[in-house]
This record gives C-alpha cells, structure tokens and sequence, in this order.
C-alpha cells in the first residue's frame, strides 16, 4: 500500500518535473494568480477566461496548467481580500477580516507571508491525502451501479442546500432550475430536442463554459459596477514579508487544524470547502486566549482559514477524479475543461491513464510550492496591479471574456448566449438566489439523468432499486437526514451564524 | 422587529414574492418547452419527464415563495441598475456580432468602449488609448503566441505598409516566438 503510493507519486513526480510541465504548471500558477487578483474575479471566471490559452496543449500538460490556474486564482483571491478587502469569492470572504485589519496595521507582507506558508503546508498535506485516498476510493467507485451514483449526487446536492447561503426552498429551487438547464438540448437517448424552442444553436446543449462564464463573471462586473467604487486599497506599507518567530508560534496550531479542518471538508460532496474557512476561523476564536483580537488584525485568524481554503480547495479534486462527480463549482467548470481536451473524469482515469492521474497530483504539490516562490517576491507587482481603477478594469475584463469565450468554439452566438447568462446570472442574485448551486445543480443533473434512467431500465422500471442496494439507500437516508436537519430551526440558526461571521 | 422604521405599507418580503415569480416564469418556459415530449413510463423514461417533472417542482417552489413572502417579512427587492446591465451586455452583444465581420480589431475597441460607459467615472480619452492598447495587446496574445482561430482583421484596415512592416519585424523576432512558442506547446 505504502508502497505503491511511493511508486505512484515517483511516477507523478516524473510526468511533473518534465521541463514542459513545470514550466506549464509555473505559468497557469502565474496567470492564475494574475487574474485572479483582479478584484471580484473568482476561480470560476478565471478559469473560463483562461481555458482557451491551454487549447494547442495535450491533454496533461493542459489539466496540469488548469490546476495550476486553479489554485493561483485562489491565492490571488486571498490576496485581493487582504490588501483591499474585497473577497475574490465565498472562502476568502474570511480572510477578510484579520487579513485587512493586518494589511491596516502596516503587517500586509506578514498576512500575505503566513497566507502563503500556510496553504503551502495545507496543499503538501492534502496532496498526501489525495494520493493515498485515491486508490481505495476509486476501488470503491467500481462498486456504485447507477443508482448508487444517482444517490450519491442526490447527497451532494442535498450538501449543496444545506451550504447555500439564504433559505432553504430558495436553495432548493435554484438548484433544481440548473437541473432543468441541464435538459435543454438534444435528448442522449431518443434524440429528441427538447427545451430548444427549435434553435439549433443549442441542440447541443448548453455550454458549461458559457453558462459559468454568464452567472459568475458578467453578473458579478454588473454588481461590482452598483457599489461605489471607493476600494480600500491598503496605503501603508506593506512591510516584512516573513513573519517572524513570535508570528510561527502562534500560526503552527491554527494552521494545523485548518488544513484537517480544509481536507475533510473539502471531501464532501456539494461544495464542503467552502465552509472550511468559516469552519476554522470559529474554531480558532473559540480556542484563542483572548478573543477579542479577533477582527483586529489576529494572524490566527489569517493562518487557519488560508490554510483550510487551500486544504479544501485540493481535496476537492479527489470526489472528481475518484467518482467523477465534481462536489462544487470550480469542480463543474474543470469537468467542461477535461471534457474539451477529450477526458472523462471518473475512476477510469486512475487505471487507464495513470500518468495524467498522479502527473496532475504531484503538479498540485509542486504549483504549491511555485506559488510560494511566485507570490512572496511578486507582492509589489499585485499591489501596484490592484490600484489600477476599476473603471479600466472591468472593459478589460469584459474583452478578456468575449475573446475567452469565443475562442472555446468559434461561436458568436455563445458570446451572445453568455450576455444572456449574465442578464440572468443578475436576476438570480437580485431575487435573493445564490447561483453556484445553480452551476453545481447543472453540471450534475445531466450525470443524475443518465443514471436515473439506467437504474430503472435495469430494475424494469422499479424504484426500489434505489432502497433495496444498501450503498444507494444509506446514500439516500443520509440525504434526507442532511435536508431535515436543515429545516430544523436550531441547525438553521447555527447554520446562518456560521455564515454572519462573514458579516 | 414589527415596525419597520422605513414605513413600508406591507410587511412581506418582495425578494421571496419576485423570486416565486421568476421560478414560476422559468417553470412555465420548462413546461412548454417539454409540452411535446414523451414522458414515457419508468422501466423506460420518455425525454419529457424530467424537464416536466422539474417544471411542476420549480413551480410548486414559486408558489411556495410567493405565500411566504407575502405572509412573512423580509427584505425589500434590490433597485435593478438599468446602465451598467445595458452598456455591460450590450458591448457583449456588439462584440458577437461584429468579431466575425470585423474581427478583434472592431469588436475589441467597440467592447471596450461601450461597457465603459456603464460606470459614470469613465474618462473618455483614456478609455480610447486603453482599447486600442488593449486591443493590440491581446490580439498579440492570441494571435501570435497562442495561434487561436480568431479573425484579426479581416477588412484589412490596417494600411499595406503597416502589415508589411509588421511581417518583417516578425520575421525577426520569430525566432524568439518560436522559442517562447515551443516552450509551451512542445
């Protein structure tokens, strides 16, 4: 077993550290970064923005340049959220808090410092975790028959409710709106168009791309372009970037329960990482001496939720790569990404192309540790980008997504059909809707149906396939326990406390 | 919590009212999309099933909404901005239909333009140097070093002398191009 993890990260470490790929794992960790620093640009429009840049590569020098952009628009998140305060998207929303009063303190260099050692740390151990879970759960994986999977996507949405933000039938129906987008297009099964009013453009089905593209990078530029523009961008300077000896001591726990914290979490179906941060920041103010500190520029409180954000932000990768069943978001838009460069995401993966598997493992491990040597000495170069006015910004922006956009199939129309997305992307939110369960609910209910329908075929039409396999009814029960306990009104205070934090 | 300081004449929530009423619209669009569709029976299931049955549940949740917003409290609806949406989408929009005409030479500098003018503290000159820059600068990325299929200028606008000194100073650099070239795609 330990063996075989050995032999399997030196297979990893030899795709990886080819000249090719490092030098592509460097440049998506750069670029990643790059736009990811952009204030109110998330991963998810990062990535789409980006894909076509990896179109001329193969197919793993392209998933190891994906993941590299990944994880460096998360860290230009964290970057963006302490030196102006504004969250890149939902997990850095914490750092926020201690990481700005920091940056106000003239300790920026010390927050983006313990930042960056602290995910470094936090993506060595979920590598090791990714590497030795992924073995025993994709053996797993060859157990599910569909109406497993049915119910395990059923668990993940059920997740997914539960994370949302807001209530719990808004959350519901939301998602329930991705499935039904999900349909649109021309039916696998008996070839007939549905939803598509006879537009042949969408016969096809909708672009993951250019609906991820719509909802969360024009809809947030049209909500950006609402608050005034007034950004915090620190003044002061930004000061030493290693943190000293004092700093160390009270950064080693949190980051160690931050990055278990990140890793388990990150594990869960419906977008369990996202809760790490908040997870890990409660948890480190109900431990802290003085509690008080909190808000006012604590390292704690920059160490443990930077380091459980990038726990999670990796071990999100293993219910993807293990199951192919991607549990957020970020996770939906790299099953379009893998789908363009013509893999399926899946336990096939691990036994037909073993390089790509542990080749994007290692190159997690190793984008991590570029990241470190990228960010530290390139901190003036983010600061000096963050003061460019957003009024420049933004038209940037939007070219950069019309080109990304129409590069992906040479389509004018999807340009058009993502102006579309982000009139609706703008709706959801003014009605009080959050739309990554929508993008979660869309990706996974095309999977739902094709299982759906092959479980009942296979059971002749009975439901009780779905109770009588006891991995698919324990899927299920837990399902249902999971959306019960969200109703009920203890949880659901607990739940919108976890989330006020952030307020 | 029962007087609400700004004197709202009704108490309920326009969030959760307007919400129930865009899942019901979307529910109806679903429906009817799916109106002909086979729904079939469950040892085999007809395309219509799932985007009917999705359809009825979005609309009962519509529903749900709508009865909760008006029995319960909560938040007024969001004032909807009408010209960051416009400019924003329209320079989208105006950049789908002229890329193919006018390649990213038009479609850029028009896209550009046009959504600044969603925000009030756009300044026109540095707006027009910003396209043009920008425009270059990315149809340089793009073109040159990525090789991606999008049409540059396809009226030919820029002047005969350009292009041609353009081709020469290419040829070169094309030596460093091809090894940046080859560094990434190798």
């Amino acid at each position: 077993m330990t063996f075989d993890l050995i032999s399997n990260l030196a297979l990893g470490l030899a795709v990886a550290l080819t000249l090719k790929n490092l030098w592509l794992c460097f440049l998506g960790c750069l670029i990643g970064t790059l736009i990811g620093v952009l204030p109110g640009v998330g991963p998810i429009a990062t990535i789409t923005m980006l894909l076509p840049i990896t179109f001329g590569i193969d197919p793993v020098g392209a998933l190891i340049m994906l993941a590299g952009i990944y994880y460096g628009a998360q860290y230009g998140g964290s970057t963006t959220a302490i030196l102006v305060n504004i969250p890149g998207e939902a997990t850095s929303v914490v750092t926020t808090l201690d990481g700005h009063q920091m940056a106000k303190q003239g300790r920026a260099g010390v927050a983006l410092g313990i930042a960056a050692i602290g995910s470094f740390i936090a993506g060595c151990v979920a590598t090791i975790i990714i590497s030795a879970l992924a073995a025993p759960l994709t053996a797993m994986a060859l157990l599910f028959g569909p109406a497993d999977y049915f119910a395990l996507m059923v668990l993940g949405l059920m997740f997914a409710v539960v994370l949302a933000r807001g209530s719990v039938p808004k959350a519901i129906a939301i998602i329930l709106v991705g499935i039904l987008l999900s349909t649109v297009g021309t039916d696998l099964e008996s070839g007939e168009e549905r939803l598509t009013f006879g537009w042949t453009e969408i016969s096809d089905g909708l672009d993951v791309a250019v609906l991820a593209m719509g909802l969360f990078g024009f809809a947030e530029i049209l909500r950006n372009l609402e608050i005034s523009q007034a950004r915090d961008v620190v003044r002061s300077a930004i000061g030493n970037l290693l943190p000293n000896r004092k700093d160390f001591a009270q950064s080693a726990a949190p980051i160690a329960r931050g990055t278990l914290i990140g890793s388990i979490l990150g594990l869960l179906p419906g977008n369990g990482a996202v809760l790490g941060p908040f997870a890990s920041y409660t948890i480190e103010k109900k431990l802290a001496a003085d509690p008080t500190r909190f808000g006012r520029g604590a390292i704690e409180g920059v160490a443990g939720p930077e380091s459980a954000n990038n726990a999670g932000a990796q071990t999100a990768f293993i219910p993807l790569l293990a199951l192919g069943i991607p549990p957020n978001a970020v996770m939906a838009l790299m099953v379009g990404a893998m789908t363009i460069h013509g893999i399926v995401p899946g336990p096939q993966i691990m036994t037909k192309q073993p390089n790509l598997f542990w080749g994007m493992i290692t190159s997690m491990w190793i984008g991590n540790l570029m990241l470190l040597v990228i960010n530290l000495p390139l901190i003036g170069l983010w600061v000096r980008f963050l003061k460019v006015p957003y009024r420049l910004m933004f038209p940037a922006i939007i070219l950069l997504c019309c080109i990304g956009i129409y590069s992906i199939n040479n389509s004018p129309v999807e340009v058009l059909m993502t102006a579309g997305f982000g009139l609706f992307g703008y709706a959801v939110v003014k009605f009080g809707f959050e739309p990554a369960p929508l993008l979660l609910g869309f990706v996974l209910g095309r999977l739902m149906e094709e299982k759906l329908r092959q479980a009942l075929v296979i059971s002749r039409g009975s439901f009780m396939t779905f109770i009588d396999r006891p991995l698919s009814a324990g899927l299920l029960v837990v399902s249902v326990i999971t959306i019960v306990l969200a109703v009920l009104p203890a949880i659901r205070k607990g739940r919108e406390e976890v989330f006020q934090e952030a307020d | 919590m029962s007087q609400s300081p700004n004197r709202r004449p009704w108490a309920g929530s326009a969030v959760d009212v307007a919400g129930g009423l865009f899942l019901l619209a979307i529910a109806a669009l679903g429906y009817l999309g799916g109106f002909n569709l086979p729904v079939g029976h469950l040892s085999g299931i007809g395309s219509g099933l799932l985007p009917k049955t999705l359809a009825v549940l979005i609309a009962a949740f519509g529903i749900l909404l709508i009865v909760q917003g008006l029995l319960g409290q909560g938040p007024a609806l969001e004032r909807w901005a009408i010209r960051g949406p416009f400019f924003v989408l329209g320079a989208v929009v105006l950049f789908a239909l002229t890329i193919r005409w006018g390649g990213l030479l038009v479609a850029g500098p028009l896209a550009v333009v046009m959504s600044s003018l969603g925000s009030d503290d756009t300044r026109p000159t540095e707006i027009a140097i910003f396209a043009v820059a920008l425009t270059l600068l990315s149809g340089l990325l793009f073109k040159e070093l990525l090789n991606l299929p999008i049409p540059f200028d396809p009226l030919g606008l820029i002047p005969n002398s350009l292009t041609q000194a353009y081709a020469g100073a290419k040829a070169g650099i094309a030596g460093l191009f091809a090894a940046l070239k080859g560094a990434i795609t190798r």
